[in-house]
């Protein structure tokens, strides 16, 4: 294999990608490159140029740093970028990014631990927003993983698996999430994606209760599927327990002027469950 | 420039494409209408490492683009001249890709991208030394051989040049091309923005150029920021004089397989591919 590197590019490039990630200050309210911060060895390598001097043309490769991951954090959380503004998100993403830089080959794997950096980052001062700003990076991380997912088939069960349904445990389609909003975020998502501008938008009303989503992505794309509260709640259940100790958590979570109804609605949600593929084995645990 | 027979069928069996192939850099948002359409362009080329993810999606549908044209890699994270080590695993990724799609060749960056273990996701200058040529050199002929088909070696665009360098870019570029056994990507595009930011004569660059181990040459637009910086962002239309140092290019070593980039501000496909029509224009 090839001749170790010399010693003295490890220094060069310690120092030259310190400068890349310099945060990027803001007190102008303008994201501009904080080059008194570079390293002044490195500044000091950095010849001048017919257009600048060493530390503007280093300060070229800092902003496109920045600026390109803010770009694919933007891109993976539209939801939560748009509702929130570009500005603020990009600040969270920056601390995000100073605590986790990138270490993969694929850029696209920056995404991967933000949303639950950007919950933890939340102000609590503002609870009401704190949980808007939740369900929307819920959302979009839930996208997110639907679309990055293996593909696997959906579970038909054969007759001869109905014995298995009520021991064993539904083991859900790796492109599949649930998600719950209290505003009409997941729609807003969709107009979202299908508009190119990039203006921020506002908070759509709140609504009169909250609604459940599976996200499950198919061969032609990924779709939206309306659930009934329980139904979300059974689907949850389903998705940490074997198929009987589910349906009696259900049961017993359940208020008493409901369960009348319950069990025909078990069998219907469970039914429709499989009907639209969200689950992609069962497991005999016994 | 004239080949001799040798060098001429060398270059052909490298390339694997027809000698006047236009391709384009083939992006996401253009997908669906490529599959639907199939326009008329000779080969595609698509970023490697958005294909080593484990999501299925992008992989089903570069196998469906595949099934129509020729695809070649390129790649934004071989680290050629990281202070690290090549890493077996990204190798490995790569081979399995280029396997899979039988590219005819494979092409990656003279610069580094990542130290420390992370990685800048840029393409990265190093200063221009002699002893950086062997280690580029010797790397890029490993990458050829573990790949076993034609790896080239793309210049850089860079915005800053450093004070411990004794050789010029295009000295630098050239000797690690030559001393690799490797095949070169010319970006016409970087050619133009590098000699822009640094104030040297473009054509001096061109003269360098072995065209004899030319496999492809780039194309992309780029945006000049308010100090007159020119920076590669592919975000526009081919720039004029990028299109004459193109002519220039092709009369002094053409024909070669020809490759539009647009990677930001994509407009939709046939605007890119009217943006492609312009480079048969300039060959007249």
């Amino acid at each position: 294999m090839s001749r170790p590197a010399p010693a003295w590019l490890a220094e060069f490039q310690a120092g030259f990608g310190a400068v890349i990630r310099t945060p990027l200050d803001r007190a102008s309210g303008t994201l501009t490159a904080a080059t008194a911060a570079y390293d002044p060895q490195l500044c000091a390598e950095a010849l001048d140029g017919p257009l600048s001097r060493g530390r503007e043309r280093l300060a070229v490769y800092n902003r496109q740093y920045w600026f390109r991951l803010f770009t694919v954090l933007q891109a993976a959380f539209p939801l939560t970028a748009r509702l929130m503004g570009y500005w603020e998100f990009n600040a969270v993403a920056a601390r995000y990014l100073l605590a986790r830089p990138p270490r993969g080959w694929d850029i696209e794997d920056i995404s991967d631990g933000f949303r639950p950096y950007f919950e933890d980052a939340l102000d609590e001062s503002a609870p009401a927003l704190r949980l808007t700003w939740i369900e929307c990076v819920r959302i979009d991380a839930a996208y997110r993983e639907v679309f990055r997912a293996e593909t696997l088939p959906p579970l038909r069960p054969l007759e001869s698996d109905a014995a298995a349904l009520l021991t064993g445990r539904l083991v859900p389609l790796p492109a599949f999430r649930l998600v719950e909003e209290h505003s009409q975020l997941v729609a807003l998502r969709t107009t979202l994606m299908a508009n190119a501008l990039s203006a921020t938008v506002d908070l759509p009303p709140r609504l009169a209760q909250p609604q459940a989503w599976a996200i499950v992505r198919r061969e032609g794309g990924t779709e939206r599927i309306p659930l009934d509260t329980r139904e979300a709640d059974l689907l949850t259940l389903l998705g940490r327990h074997p198929v009987a100790e589910a349906l009696a958590h259900l049961e017993s979570a359940c208020p008493a002027e409901e369960r009348a109804d319950l069990p025909q609605k078990v069998r219907a949600w469970l039914a429709r469950s499989i009907e639209l593929g969200f689950w992609c084995s069962l497991r005999r645990d016994r | 420039m004239a080949l001799s027979p040798e060098q001429s069928d060398s270059l052909r069996r490298a390339r694997g494409l027809a000698p006047e192939a236009l391709g384009i850099g083939l992006r996401v948002p253009h997908y669906d209408y490529v599959l639907d359409h199939l326009p008329p362009v000779d080969y595609f080329e698509v970023i490697s490492e958005n294909f080593f993810g484990r999501a299925p999606t992008p992989r089903a549908r570069l196998e469906r683009v595949r099934a129509h044209y020729p695809v070649v890699l390129h790649g934004v994270g071989l680290n050629l001249l990281g202070h690290a080590p090549l890493d077996d695993r990204y190798l490995d990724a790569l081979a399995r890709l280029a396997d899979a799609v039988d590219a005819p060749f494979v092409s990656d960056h003279l610069c580094w991208t990542g130290a420390q273990g992370v990685s800048h996701h840029d393409l990265l200058p190093t200063p221009y030394v002699p002893e950086l040529v062997e280690l580029a050199a010797e790397r890029a002929h490993e990458v050829q051989r573990r790949l076993g088909r034609p790896f080239a070696i793309e210049n850089l665009s860079s915005y800053v040049e450093f004070r411990s360098s004794t050789l010029s870019e295009w000295e630098f570029y050239s000797a690690v091309v030559r001393e690799s056994g490797c095949w070169s990507l010319l970006d016409i595009n970087n050619v133009y923005v590098s000699s822009h930011n640094h104030g040297f004569d473009a054509d001096s660059y061109l003269a360098a150029i072995d065209f004899s181990r030319v496999l492809q040459v780039h194309l992309a637009g780029h945006t000049r920021e308010p100090n007159g910086t020119l920076v590669d962002t592919h975000d526009h239309p081919v720039s004029d004089p990028v299109w004459v140092l193109y002519a220039r290019a092709w009369r002094m070593g053409g024909p070669f397989p020809t490759l539009l980039e647009w990677d930001a501000r994509i407009p939709p496909l046939p605007e890119v591919l009217a943006e492609l029509d312009k480079a048969r224009e300039a060959r007249q």
